[in-house]
């Protein structure tokens, strides 16, 4: 039976129910926080109150002295028997001191200033409380604009709050603008701070074992071969000395990637404590102060060229990017907008001026989308302004702009390479799914009720497997470039077919994609695949690039796993032409009556994965010298056929693949509460090949919510001295699965030339329900005169909008020459 | 998330409670539901030594009408108001509970507790200082009932004495031809309101009577909208009422900005809803079947 379903038809392709849904749904599933060692240890963090701050005092006598406290650790003793983190960025960035406990300067409220070891953790939040810190407060900055003034200055051996800045230039700027018909000037937008809140906030448990001096570390880290070069070099260990294991994890979206200070306390504390394990779990409220934010980025002195037809031709623009009080992963945010330059459009002559600046507010790490989304959120409104001012309509726009089905693939003003696309017929898809024409006239009869409804156009990318050379777009002397994944695929002692990958997925479902590429190379099925997923030095899969991050396990992993099962193929169909009798090619794969098993067509015989498995593992001695090779254990890594790319020219190609994502919202403007209504939405997405389409349609219903809720509910809000006001979820409000609308989903399918089948990464999403919801914002109010300039919109907003429009001081943020 | 220690005692009744509360004195406090007090604590911003569980008490939660007056335990948690036919009659009653929080909040706060702990943007004291509702107080001392208005003193500040416990809340049964409503702006299920508004009124023919308005969340403590409810007494409440209605209830709105909003948005959001409300009570007090919801943002 299985036989005949799988020589019909690929595994590849199809709606495979997820391997992992069994453990998950019913609650078996393994969290960091599920494992708990001997006489383990609980780990409190001291956090700051203020931003900014010089500390005078700590004193933690009345901590120590309490009962249930093993030992309190301060930053001073931290910075005295480690080095500072590396920092990725050239100087001024280069001279920071990055340490995981603040040393004699706060940066942002919720920076740790010291950490308690207790016996349990009510007891570490006790003790917590009595480590008294004596701080003189300064001046906080708070946003990037007057970071970039360095009045105040955050890191004094930098001497400036500038962390990084570039100039991307292509093309031929001036000649444009010289031939320009229009003009447009777009002063300020400003995309929002917000985060991810994954289910499962940080957890690390962490033991360093005095016996084999080595570091032991379970924990939810989602980038943790980025992490042991951070840690190795900081705590002065060799890596190998460092053993990081993760097991399921409830959620990252890229936030768990900067864990690595609070994973270095957790080792350091366990050494202080001789060798006992530490555990630390984060609360919501430290999740929300001090884990990671997105990206905030203000675009400045924007000017657009474009033709009679308003085409756009050339643009300009200052971007100055808020990274938090650390650079940590930055600034490859820097660079890493520059994948999807031109976004979805054609015009090839552009400057952009991109700063990065420091500011007191907790750091910043890779959110979903990252560095990207904020790029492509200031494309959409661009086009989407310069559509309004031109008065031609929103979708027409566009397709004069897209880049077109025959240019793929296409390179970019800078480089890159579009694998695939079809950016028009996504959009008629779109449209046809929304009901375009009728909103269109719904939306007519209703302005004349004086009801506010847009309906709004968002296209995005989703750039994955990045070309990690581009950090040296931003340092030179930065020593990575590339990409690469491990996977291993072995035949166990009793013939067992097991895959080990180098991710950690967070929901992504590898286990199950893994295991449909390898059935389709062995011509078995899934449910015969056991895939090992979560990260683990010792199963020595991983390479330098291995995690679970940017948009790449499709391509990267799956490549490395295809790649594996193929060369463990290989090694059994020698193996059974000797077993045989055989010639290779005479043989078939597939399942007999005792399992997969391979035959020879011309005489019948067979041989199962036990036999295979038992002539290399057991029975050795009947192996001929000829075949001693081969282990029935194969580890392959995948390489991405990348190039360094050209520093100086900031040229070449940044990442392999492009999905795309296009989404409609209609919206309205509730009359007297000002409340923006999702009234109607569609998602059409384009990844190439879909390994499992509904393992896809997953991503892109999660991507949408995190989208709208980022649109209208979710912000990381500072006051003017730096206090957060958002560290709950009664003031963050992530969104729900009641705030949702339906969505109605569609896609198309452009198979990427550059994965070997043709499928993109495509688990961020590119952010489009933000591109979408401020299109149709814009387009409700721009009979009103008014523009859409920030990412984040709820009644109150709309409300001061309107009435600053109403009253006359509303500054006019656009401004058109017209030259024709 | 870890309270400070704390010595747990449970009370078999409330008057025991009382009796523990003046026993033990400064530190202790009342536990009902846990739906304000656990998060606070959990927060370190409570840390009370003892804690008197009243939650395993017997009698405490009860619906019950007796002549012209509901009568409701303490302990009765909004669940139980949400889902009884009783309470049901009252609009505004059953308006407010079936809106608090989600369904878990739902199930463990009780009303005592919402009263108990005066908190500026909780639902219960706005939606029943719109009708004529009584609180009854035991204590080792005695007992005594208070108008919810002299109740309710400020900002998490009651007339609850130390020794004090809420025991039932009593609620003056509209006459017929009365109507009301409570309608919130909410940016999400679990959060606090931005603005609320409570609705009472009856009809004569088409004349409003007796109409009484009170906002919650705009200020310190709910308030009553005196401007508003002249704006409609004794008329017919046509647009012009409602208007005039919206407008005064803008200017006696006294919120701050904050996260859920700015002042200004506040006393706007405030001025639209109480025109909803009102025109879902108008329906009521003509004996229609009008559903109304929270507006979530
Ligand atoms: C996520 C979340 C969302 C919420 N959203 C809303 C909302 O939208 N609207 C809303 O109104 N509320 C909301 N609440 C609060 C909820 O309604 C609480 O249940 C209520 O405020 C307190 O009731 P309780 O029984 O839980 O009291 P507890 O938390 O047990 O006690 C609260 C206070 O009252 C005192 N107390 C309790 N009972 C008595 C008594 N009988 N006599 C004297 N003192 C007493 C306690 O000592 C304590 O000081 C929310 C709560 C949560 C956790």
């Amino acid at each position: 039976m299985v036989k005949t379903e799988t020589e019909e038809k690929n595994w590849v392709g199809r709606p495979v129910p997820r391997k992992e849904e069994n453990r998950l749904l019913r609650g078996r599933g393994k969290f960091a926080d599920d494992i708990k060692l001997r006489n383990m240890l609980y780990l409190g963090f001291v956090r700051s109150s203020y931003a900014h701050a010089r500390i005078v005092a700590v004193d933690t006598s009345r901590a120590q002295a309490r009962k249930g406290v093993v030992s309190v650790l301060t930053g001073p003793e931290i910075a005295s028997e480690t080095q500072p983190f590396l920092e990725i960025g050239p100087e001024p960035c280069a001279k920071i001191k990055d340490y995981p406990l603040a040393v004699s300067k706060i940066r942002y409220q919720g920076e740790p200033v010291a950490a308690v070891l207790a016996e349990s953790p009510a007891l570490a939040v006790d003790a917590v409380e009595l480590v008294d810190v004596q701080y003189e407060p300064l001046d906080p900055v708070v946003d990037v604009e007057e970071a970039l003034k360095d009045e105040s200055v955050l890191h004094e051996e930098a001497a400036t709050n500038r962390v990084w800045r570039g100039v991307f230039e292509y093309g031929n700027v001036d000649q444009a603008f010289a031939e320009a018909a229009y003009v447009v000037d777009i002063d300020r937008l400003h995309f929002h701070r917000f985060s991810s809140t994954p289910l499962e906030t940080n957890v690390i448990l962490a033991q360093w074992d005095g016996k084999d001096e080595r570091i032991y570390y379970w924990c939810n880290n989602s980038f943790p071969s980025f992490a042991i070069q951070f840690l190795a070099a900081h705590l002065g260990v060799p890596i190998d000395r460092i053993r990081v294991e993760t097991s399921d994890i409830g959620g990252s979206f890229g936030i768990k990637i900067t864990s690595y200070p609070q994973m270095a306390v957790c080792a350091l504390a366990s050494r202080k404590a001789g060798g006992r394990a530490v555990k630390w779990v984060e609360t919501r409220s430290e999740h929300m102060l001090a884990s990671a934010h997105g990206n905030e980025r203000t675009f400045r002195r924007t000017r657009v060229a474009l033709d009679r037809q308003g085409v756009i031709t050339a643009l300009v623009s200052e971007h100055l990017d808020d990274c938090g009080a650390y650079p940590r992963y930055e600034p490859l945010g820097c660079v890493i907008w520059s994948q999807v330059f031109p976004g979805v459009y054609r015009f090839r002559n552009a400057r952009i001026d991109f700063t990065q600046a420091v500011t007191n507010k907790c750091p910043v790490g890779p959110n979903r989308g990252y560095s990207r989304m904020q790029h492509l959120w200031f494309l959409e409104r661009v086009v989407d302004i310069c559509a309004h001012q031109l008065a031609i309509p929103a979708d027409e726009m566009r397709l004069r702009n897209y880049i077109r089905r025959e240019e793929f693939p296409y390179t970019t003003p800078n480089g890159c390479v579009y694998d695939s696309g079809n950016y028009a017929k996504m959009l008629d898809v779109a449209k046809a799914l929304i009901g375009w024409e009728e909103w269109k006239k719904k939306q007519a009869s209703a302005r004349e009720e004086g009801r506010l409804i847009g309906i709004g156009i968002g296209t995005t990318l989703d750039s994955g497997t990045n070309n990690f050379g581009q950090s040296q777009i931003v340092n030179p002397a930065a020593p990575f470039s590339g990409n690469s994944q491990g996977a291993n695929c072995k035949l166990d002692i009793y013939g067992e077919v097991v895959v080990a990958v180098g991710s950690c997925p967070q929901g992504q479902g590898h286990e199950t994609t893994a295991a449909q590429v390898v059935a389709d190379v062995l011509n078995i099925h899934p449910d015969t695949v056991t895939v090992r997923t979560g990260f683990d030095t010792e199963r020595n899969v991983h390479t330098g690039f291995s995690g679970t991050y940017a948009s790449q396990f499709a391509v990267s992993g799956l490549s490395a796993v295809h790649g594996a099962a193929q060369k463990l193929k290989h090694e059994m169909t020698r193996l059974a032409a000797f077993a045989l009798q055989a010639s290779s090619d005479d043989l078939e794969f597939g399942s007999g009556s005792t399992g997969p098993e391979i035959r020879s067509r011309s005489t019948g015989a067979s041989i199962n994965y036990w036999g295979l498995s038992n002539i290399v593992n057991v029975n050795s001695a009947v192996l001929p010298p000829e075949l001693h090779d081969i282990t029935l254990n194969c580890r392959y890594v995948w390489r991405a056929p990348f190039k360094v790319p050209d520093k100086e020219k900031k040229y070449g190609s940044l990442t392999l693949t492009y999905a795309s994502q296009l989404h409609i919202a209609v919206v309205e403007i509730e009359p007297e509460t000002f409340i923006p209504r999702i009234l109607d939405y569609a998602a059409v997405d384009d990844c190439g090949t879909r390994i499992n389409p509904p393992i896809v349609e997953g991503q892109v219903y999660g991507a949408t919510a995190h989208g709208i809720g980022a649109a209208l509910m979710e912000r990381c809000v500072y006051d003017s001295l730096g206090n957060m006001l958002t560290s709950t979820f009664s003031d963050y409000t992530p969104i729900t699965a009641m705030n949702m609308p339906n969505v109605k989903y569609g896609h198309i399918e452009t198979p990427s030339p550059h994965s070997y089948s043709g499928a993109k990464g495509m688990g961020e999403g590119g952010a489009a329900p933000l591109h979408a919801i401020s299109a149709a914002l814009q387009d409700a109010l721009s009979a009103r005169g008014i523009v859409i300039a920030d990412s984040f919109n709820n009644g109150d907003s709309l409300f001061r909008a309107l009435a600053e429009q109403k009253s006359g001081q509303g500054t006019k943020p656009v401004k058109v020459e017209r030259r024709s | 998330m870890y309270t400070a220690a704390f010595e747990y005692h449970r009370a078999s009744s409330l008057e025991e409670a009382a009796t523990m509360l003046s026993q033990i004195g400064e530190g202790a406090k009342i536990l009902a539901g846990g739906q304000s007090l656990i998060p606070l604590m959990k927060l370190r911003l409570a840390a009370p030594s003892h804690l008197i569980d009243i939650g395993f008490t017997s009698g405490g939660s009860y619906i019950r009408e007796e002549g012209r007056l509901l009568r409701l335990g303490a302990l009765t948690s909004h669940a139980e108001i949400e889902l009884s036919p009783v309470a049901q009659r009252i609009a505004i009653v059953h308006d407010c509970a079936a809106g608090i929080a989600d369904v878990q909040v739902r199930n463990r706060g009780t009303i005592g507790g919402s009263l108990a702990e005066a908190d500026p943007s909780g639902d219960w004291a706005t939606a029943l200082l719109a009708l004529s509702a009584e609180v009854h107080l035991i204590s080792p001392a005695g007992e005594r009932t208070l108008a919810l208005d002299d109740f309710i003193k400020d900002a998490y500040t009651t007339a609850l004495r130390s020794n004090e416990v809420i025991a039932e809340i009593r609620v003056h049964v509209p006459d017929a031809g009365s109507g009301g409503a409570y309608i919130c702006l909410k940016r999400a299920a679990p959060v606090y309101a931005t603005a609320s508004v409570a609705v009472e009124l009856k009809l004569e023919g088409n004349v409003c009577r007796q109409p009484a308005i009170v906002l919650g969340c705009v200020g310190l403590r709910p308030i009553r909208v005196d401007g508003a409810e002249a704006a409609l007494r004794g008329r017919e409440i046509d647009d012009v009422a409602l208007e005039a209605a919206g407008e005064a209830v803008r200017v006696a709105a006294d919120p701050e900005s904050d996260m859920r909003g700015s002042a200004e948005y506040k006393r706007t959001v405030a001025g639209a809803l109480v025109k909803r409300a009102l025109r879902a009570a108008l329906g009521r007090a003509r004996g229609e079947i009008v559903e109304t919801s929270h507006l979530y943002a």
